[in-house]
């Protein structure tokens, strides 16, 4: 066991570094824009004189080297600096919609695990018979849905055509929303209102299916295809030797090797799936990160648009890390090294 | 025999290829296809449900957008845009990412440390995300487009092809034209790349499909070519707005969308299943 920690610590310093790389990449992409930063947080009627001051006053006069230094210094004291389109500090704009996208992407990740394991099962379960080539293109169906065509689709259809769920925004009109935490799940619950918390998980189900549906044939697939080695393996063929049914051998002997690899790309996944939200945000008018990215993006609001994209390489890159440690603490193999 | 190559034989490169030859060809067409200029705006009939539906016009045989706009002439039109995104940016993004992936799995060392960790910089940023800020820092219009996706995409070409290199460059026929006296040039462009070639071309074929996507999603928030020039992604945005006026204008972007990229992977995987010679039986089942 003793073996593992330095292996984690090592992780974990790789991330950092990581992440003082893709903020001074971020920093230096967002320099490109042809806007002016000090220009459009005055009035439209400031004299040249007022901007001069403005643009030495966010330090925009001071060489690209410096004016980073600047930035990272406030970010690692926790000031992301003010919006220019909303006037409001961007640190509580992330602060009050980033709970939001972390319940969408962790429901989207359930959604998205049960069917990719129940669906690998399947497809394993068909191989060689004649459902299989049916099955195989059902797969390669599904895996040419990207997330926002899944997300109209159940719009149009659940939402439009059959009238059974509702698709804007996180809760009714009318309903007051407590702020404890900020995840409106868990503050509806801990507010004691079941009826609050039922509307605002009703409003969860078509973005987070239409999330987790898309990224679930890839888990399927990498399921089914570590099964398929498992299955070479002595082992299968021995316990089949000492009478076991099929069934047993599946989810006893076989499926535990076979999840490994499985769910080290559920890790992965994830991280995309967290990329993903941004578009159903959009789509479903769902008050997180990925509205707030959008409009900032429209309004060329410089100061979110880098805070919100360091914090998705945030998350990133901690659910990469986790999901590295996890695979060295669940997998026997990795701990001599 | 026949004499058709093994490639050909195969019914999802066949399927795949039509698809994507057929929308190649419409794209190409397109003012001698479309009924309407895609910019042609009739304003007393807006939000015509298509022909076969009460209410719905010959004239405009996918009905209407809210501006009057031709939903056929939009998606005609459109599909030249997803088109030579598909095209041109996943080439850019294979040439990158395949020249770097050459590079890195024949030198190694140090190099191959460097691209390695670059790749892993990039990967650190979900592609929507980066390819958002790329298009703020770039400005929007065609070529931009095109130039984030090659910049956000060539990574999945550099990670997949480096590992294959790595294999072949230890096979003994490599070290073979090294000690005849190839040059390094020459044993990777003559040994090296014709091995990996087949998983180049699979990976281009998944590629496209990948760009067709970004650029909907793109140009579905605004960001991709201007106003004027008719986008898939553009015509979802629209039709979301009025939903409930004509959800026909949502269904029909959906579809070609959807068409496309179920071409560009049905022929990914039949030319993955048929190049790949070291797949086994298993996993070619």
């Amino acid at each position: 066991m003793t073996s593992i920690l330095p292996l984690i610590a090592r992780r974990v310093l790789v991330s950092v570094v990581i992440l003082f790389i893709v903020s001074a990449l971020l920093f230096c992409i967002l320099r490109l824009l042809p806007v002016d930063p000090a220009a459009m947080s005055l009035p439209p009627n400031a004299t040249l004189a007022e901007i001069e001051a403005k643009r030495h006053e966010m330090g925009l006069d001071q060489p690209l080297f410096r004016q980073y230094l600047i930035w990272a210094t406030q970010v690692l004291h926790g000031d992301f600096g003010t919006s220019i389109h909303f006037r409001r500090g961007v640190a509580g704009l992330i602060g009050s919609t980033l709970p939001a996208t972390i319940e969408l992407a962790l429901l989207a990740m359930i959604v998205a695990g049960t069917l990719g394991i129940a669906g690998g099962l399947y497809l394993f379960h068909v191989r060689g018979s004649a459902m299989e080539p049916i099955a195989d293109a059902g797969s390669i169906v599904l895996l040419s849905l990207p997330e926002f065509l899944w997300g109209l689709f159940f719009i149009l259809l659940f939402g439009v055509a059959l009238e059974l769920l509702p698709f804007t925004g996180r809760l009714t009109a009318g309903f007051q929303r407590p702020v404890v935490t900020g995840f409106l799940l868990l503050d509806t619950l801990l507010a004691g209102r079941p009826d609050m918390f039922l509307n605002a998980l009703k409003h969860m189900i078509l973005p987070s299916l239409a999330l987790g549906i898309a990224f679930a044939p890839t888990i399927m697939r990498v399921l089914r295809s570590s099964l398929l080695d498992v299955y070479q393996e002595d082992y299968i063929h021995q316990a089949r030797l000492r009478g076991f049914s099929e069934r047993h051998i599946l989810l006893r002997h076989a499926l535990k090797n076979a999840i490994l690899p499985t769910l080290s790309l559920m890790g992965v996944q994830f991280g995309f799936l967290f990329g993903g939200t941004l578009l159903i945000e959009v789509i479903y008018s769902y008050p997180g990160l990925g509205n707030l990215m959008v409009d900032a993006v429209r309004n060329a609001d410089l100061p979110i648009i880098q805070a919100v994209g360091l914090t998705y390489c945030v998350v990133v890159l901690t659910i990469n890390t986790v999901v590295d440690a996890a695979y060295v603490i669940l997998n026997p193999k990795l701990r001599i090294a | 025999m026949s004499a058709r190559p093994a490639w050909l034989r195969s019914g999802r490169v066949v399927f795949g290829l039509s698809v994507v030859v057929l929308i190649s060809l419409v794209a190409l067409f397109a003012p001698w296809l479309a009924p309407h200029d895609p910019n042609e705006q009739t304003l007393l009939s807006t939000f015509l449900p298509p022909f076969w539906a009460k209410g719905g016009e010959a004239a405009f045989p996918l009905g209407t957008d809210s501006l009057g706009r031709c939903t056929l002439s939009r998606l005609i039109y459109g599909a030249r845009i997803a088109m030579t995104v598909a095209i041109v940016a996943s080439f850019g993004a294979m040439i990158i990412g395949a020249v770097l992936a050459h590079i890195a799995g024949y030198f190694g060392g140090w190099i191959d440390w460097l691209i390695g960790r670059t790749v892993d910089v990039w990967m650190s940023f979900p592609p929507v995300i980066l390819s958002l800020i790329l298009m703020v820092g770039l400005g929007t219009g065609l070529r931009n487009v095109i130039l984030a996706i090659v910049l956000v995409d060539w990574t999945r070409f550099c990670r997949v092809l480096r590992s294959e290199v790595l294999v072949v460059t230890r096979r003994d026929y490599v070290a073979a034209a090294r000690l005849i006296g190839f040059s390094h040039w020459r044993t990777i462009t003559r040994e090296i790349l014709p091995a990996t070639t087949p998983l180049l071309i699979t990976l281009v074929s998944l590629e496209m499909g990948i760009a067709v996507i970004v650029e909907a999603i793109l140009s579905f928030v605004g960001m991709s070519v201007g106003a004027t020039t008719p986008a898939w992604g553009q015509m979802i945005a629209d039709a979301r707005q009025y939903i409930y006026d004509s959800p026909w204008n949502l269904v029909f972007p959906i579809l070609m969308i959807f068409i496309t990229v179920l071409g560009f992977n049905v022929l990914g995987d039949g030319l993955r299943r048929t190049l790949d010679v070291r797949l086994t039986e298993t996993q070619r089942a």
